[in-house]
């Protein structure tokens, strides 16, 4: 008896349609599963014959050959298991053919017969649901229904056992109900910008860069609130747009990471890093599925690269083409993807080794300091439009009653600039074009001449030059001034980007 | 066949030959006699025979002359250009004759006359504020202006910025840089320009022949020819320990007047230069200050020097003066200046565009000297 079942399996954040043919006919008792299973995949076969078993179904001595098809591409991880044991069901003749016409299943058995979750429901039924089958019903596990939710809604059923399945297929009993009660938001709350006391720049920043979408890197020694400030972020960002939120939620999918309660991932991402991460593990690959890296979890959000100078270098270069493109491309000997790394990237790095603070309190020379920051390659450090010196506060403001502007407050301002961005061109002021600068830009007499003489004095560069003048229209943005970019926030922009110096020959823009 | 030259810059360059023993050495063998010495085919003499007695040393120095051949080293002073000079020689420095630890040998480019000039020396810290960077710049071109030689160390930090200072003077003042490495190893790196400058248009010395590497021990012995070169050591800038302070020691020890820049009170960057003044270190706040040291007939300039600064705005003035007293960030003026961010930073934009402040780091800090 054949029988053939839908399924998939998930390649770096796409899933892909895979339908799991099961043969099962009398000779020598065999279980095989050809079509390039990985090891993962090829285990199914002791978990799918144990969980038969333990269901209190019949598993007779037969010759059975499973085969994944299309069998050119390399299949991975457990997700086929429910697939496989209900083809055998079928093929068995203990489940009628007809039962699973317009179904798919997605899930791993345990040997006692429970259905588990697998990292990728979601591009999984984004593959079989909308691209393939507009009726199929997709069966999951009952850990995963969030995510089938975020992209199928209450089409995706749910399953805890297999005996479940069996029943609902043989229509002895109804599909199990799906998991209700966990419906509160248990998303933490995020830190709120009001704790920070002080920093009157370092807040501007964060508030310029979720505003214009500019890279921000924040200077300064241990303890002066780098992280603190980093983490406030994500709290600044409006919701993510419908696609974008569907992207990231396939990310997180596809990554195993948990989602939130309905599926979508909507608020911004936030993700941290530690500096020993590898290239892998930060731009994603690893496995024949293409894993997504931090900066593809980031998508929509914000990417924060604590002690950047840490970093290996190589890992940071990896950075450059998803930073300028919006995508990674991995390509492997056999295999290529491209997966979605569209983020803001904030940084913090100390001055020097010691940790520098006020000229002339520095331990460290020239030499120690020079070595220091040309980890940071140039190429990367002309990436941020904004450099931010962060100091420790002051005593005054650590003890003073009350903090500064509550998070939702700069939210909304950053919002409404956002808009305005966005119907000026249609994407943040980080992406203007520089040809087009002085058409969606136009500065004031003051701020032509202020610049001209900053340019004469060799204290910026022509790079530092269009991106000083897209945080001054971000700044003009913010103030709510349409027209002209006025001298003073064209002065401001440049104070935003601090000169990293050993020496005039180190002064990066 | 090589002069005796091309020897003493062989010797000059053994591993584990020092300057005690090269001058024991010298002073009791002709050169070509000295370097067979140590090649261990002819027996040594003097004070020196004990140190050959000693096995090990012997063994080592042998083999590391024998890695060496004096025609290598003597073609590659005529090809750089560099001229050897032993203690001795018709040329050697008078300066540097009766001193305490006289250079056995000198490797020198460029022109050894400037020696019979005024010499000043500039020394400090290579890890230099912006302010003590342009108070060395200043001094260094003040001095040269008024037809000083100024003797540095050609470091990072104060020494390059002094003999940059000298270097764009338009005056008989030349530069005179004693280095630790050889000739043909430039350290550090940046300062490609400034050697090869001071090396055309000014004195590069240096106690090792070219291929010499810029080791740890060789700074302290450099410092003590600088010291020995100048009529006046003056430290611009300097923690509570430094070279610069080594180099001031040595200056003493040879009876050489040490002044020093005061430095602002309870920073570090200035501890080195104000405990020097504490101990009797007359000061230094412009070069007329070391004219008047080298006796110069040198009217002090009735007004102050002409400063082509174009005078801040009045209201940038309250900014600039919270900048004198020490340096601060952007939100530091802000906070207290008690302006918006916007305006502050326009202020400071000004008065960096003015040549009155400059920033590092993201900290402002005044340049240049003080507004009247």
């Amino acid at each position: 008896m054949l029988a053939a079942v839908r399924s998939a399996t998930v390649f770096g954040v796409e899933g892909r349609v895979v339908t799991v043919e099961v043969h099962v006919s009398s000779g020598l008792p065999a279980f095989q599963i050809v079509g390039l299973p990985d090891e993962a995949c090829r285990e199914s076969r002791d978990r799918v014959r144990a969980a038969v078993l333990s269901s209190g179904l019949e598993w007779r001595s037969c010759r059975v050959t499973v085969n994944l098809a299309p069998s050119s591409q390399r299949k991975g991880g457990s997700g086929l298991d429910l697939a496989i044991a209900v083809g055998f069901l079928v093929a068995s003749g203990q489940v009628p053919e007809e039962a699973i016409g317009e179904v798919g299943f997605v899930g791993e058995l345990g040997l006692d017969g429970t259905v588990r979750a697998v990292t990728g429901v979601a591009p999984m039924l984004a593959a079989m649901c909308i691209d393939d089958g507009p009726e199929l019903r997709p069966v999951v596990p009952a850990q995963s229904w969030r995510e089938a939710q975020g992209v199928v809604g209450g089409r995706a059923r749910v399953a805890g056992t297999l005996r479940e399945v069996f029943a609902a297929l043989v229509g002895e009993a109804p599909w199990p109900e799906p998991p209700d009660g966990e419906l509160v938001d248990d998303e933490p709350p995020l830190p709120d910008l009001a704790d920070v006391r002080g920093q009157r720049i370092a807040r501007l920043a964060l508030e310029v860069a979720a505003a214009g979408g500019h890279h921000l890197l924040l200077v300064g020694p241990p303890g002066s609130g780098k992280t603190m400030l980093a983490q406030r972020m994500p709290g600044l960002l409006p919701a993510l747009d419908p696609a974008t939120s569907l992207a990231a939620t396939m990310v997180h999918s596809a990554a195993g990471v948990r989602l939130p309660v309905g599926g979508l991932v909507r608020r911004a991402p936030f993700r941290a890093p530690h500096h020993s991460s590898s290239m892998v593990s930060l731009v994603g690959g690893g496995s024949a599925t293409l894993r997504p890296g931090e900066i593809s979890l980031a998508h929509g959000g914000v990417l924060f690269l604590d002690e950047l100078g840490e970093f290996a270098p190589v890992v940071l270069d990896g950075l450059r083409q998803p930073l300028e493109e919006g995508v990674i491309r991995l390509a492997r000997a056999k295999v290529s993807a491209s997966l979605p790394a569209r983020f803001l990237l904030v940084a913090a790095t100390n001055p020097c080794p010691c940790g520098g603070g006020a000229p002339g309190q520095c331990e460290c020379d020239d030499g120690a300091r020079l070595r220091y920051l040309r980890r940071l390659s140039g190429p990367l450090l002309d990436r941020f439009d904004l450099r931010v010196g962060v100091e420790r506060p002051a005593v005054d403001d650590l003890l003073a009653e009350g903090g500064g502007e509550p998070t939702a407050l700069v939210a909304a301002r950053v919002a409404t600039a956002r808009q305005r961005m966005i119907d000026r061109i249609g994407v943040t002021n980080s992406e203007i074009p520089s040809a087009r600068l002085d058409e969606l830009a136009p500065l004031h007499p003051d701020a032509r001449l202020l610049l001209r003489n900053e340019l004469e004095g060799d204290r910026l560069t022509g790079r530092g030059y269009h991106r000083v003048r897209r945080v001054a229209r971000t700044l003009a943005d913010l103030a709510g001034a349409y027209d002209l970019v006025s001298a003073e926030q064209v002065a401001l922009a440049m104070q935003m980007r601090v000169r990293l110096s050993v020496s005039s020959r180190v002064r990066a823009a | 066949m090589i002069p005796d030259e091309g020897f003493v810059a062989a010797l000059a360059g053994v591993e584990g030959m020092n300057v005690h023993r090269l001058a024991a050495l010298l002073r009791h063998h002709p050169p070509a006699e000295a370097w067979e010495v140590v090649c261990g085919r002819v027996p040594a003499r003097g004070p020196i025979a004990n140190v050959f007695a000693q096995g090990e040393v012997r063994a080592a120095l042998i083999a590391a002359a024998t890695k060496r051949d004096p025609h290598e080293v003597w073609d590659l002073c005529l090809h750089l250009g560099v001229r050897v000079i032993p203690w001795g020689h018709a040329d050697y420095p008078a300066l540097l004759v009766h001193d305490p630890l006289p250079p056995p040998v000198l490797f020198t480019q460029g022109d050894l006359a400037l020696l019979a000039g005024r010499r000043v020396a500039m020394v400090g810290t290579r890890n230099a504020t912006a302010a003590g960077r342009h108070t060395a710049k200043v001094l260094g071109h003040d001095l040269a202006a008024a037809g000083v030689h100024v003797v540095s160390g050609l470091a990072r930090g104060v020494d390059g910025c002094a003999h940059r200072g000298v270097l764009s003077a338009e005056g008989e003042g030349r530069p005179i840089a004693v280095v630790a490495s050889g000739h043909d190893v430039v350290y550090p790196r940046e300062h490609r320009d400034l050697w090869e400058a001071v090396a055309n248009c000014g004195l590069l010395l240096s106690e090792g022949p070219p291929g010499t590497a810029p080791l740890g021990f060789r700074f302290p012995l450099r410092n003590r020819i600088i010291a020995a070169l100048a009529e006046v050591v003056v430290v611009v800038e300097s923690r509570e320990r430094g070279g610069s302070l080594l180099t001031a020691d040595d200056a003493l020890t040879r009876g050489v007047p040490v002044m020093a820049v005061p430095g602002p009170v309870g920073r570090r960057a200035g501890a080195g230069t104000n405990q020097l003044l504490r101990d009797g270190a007359a000061p230094v706040t412009e070069a007329d200050d070391v004219l008047a040291q080298l006796a110069f007939q040198h009217e002090r300039a009735p007004t102050p020097n002409l400063d082509l600064r174009v005078r801040p705005r009045r209201g940038d003035i309250a900014a600039y003066r919270l900048l004198r007293q020490e340096p601060r960030t952007l939100d530091g003026v802000a906070l207290a200046v008690g302006g918006g961010l916007m305006e502050v930073a326009m202020s400071l934009a000004r008065l960096e565009a003015g040549g009155w402040i400059a920033q590092a780091d993201g900290w402002f800090e005044c340049v240049g000297s003080p507004l009247p």
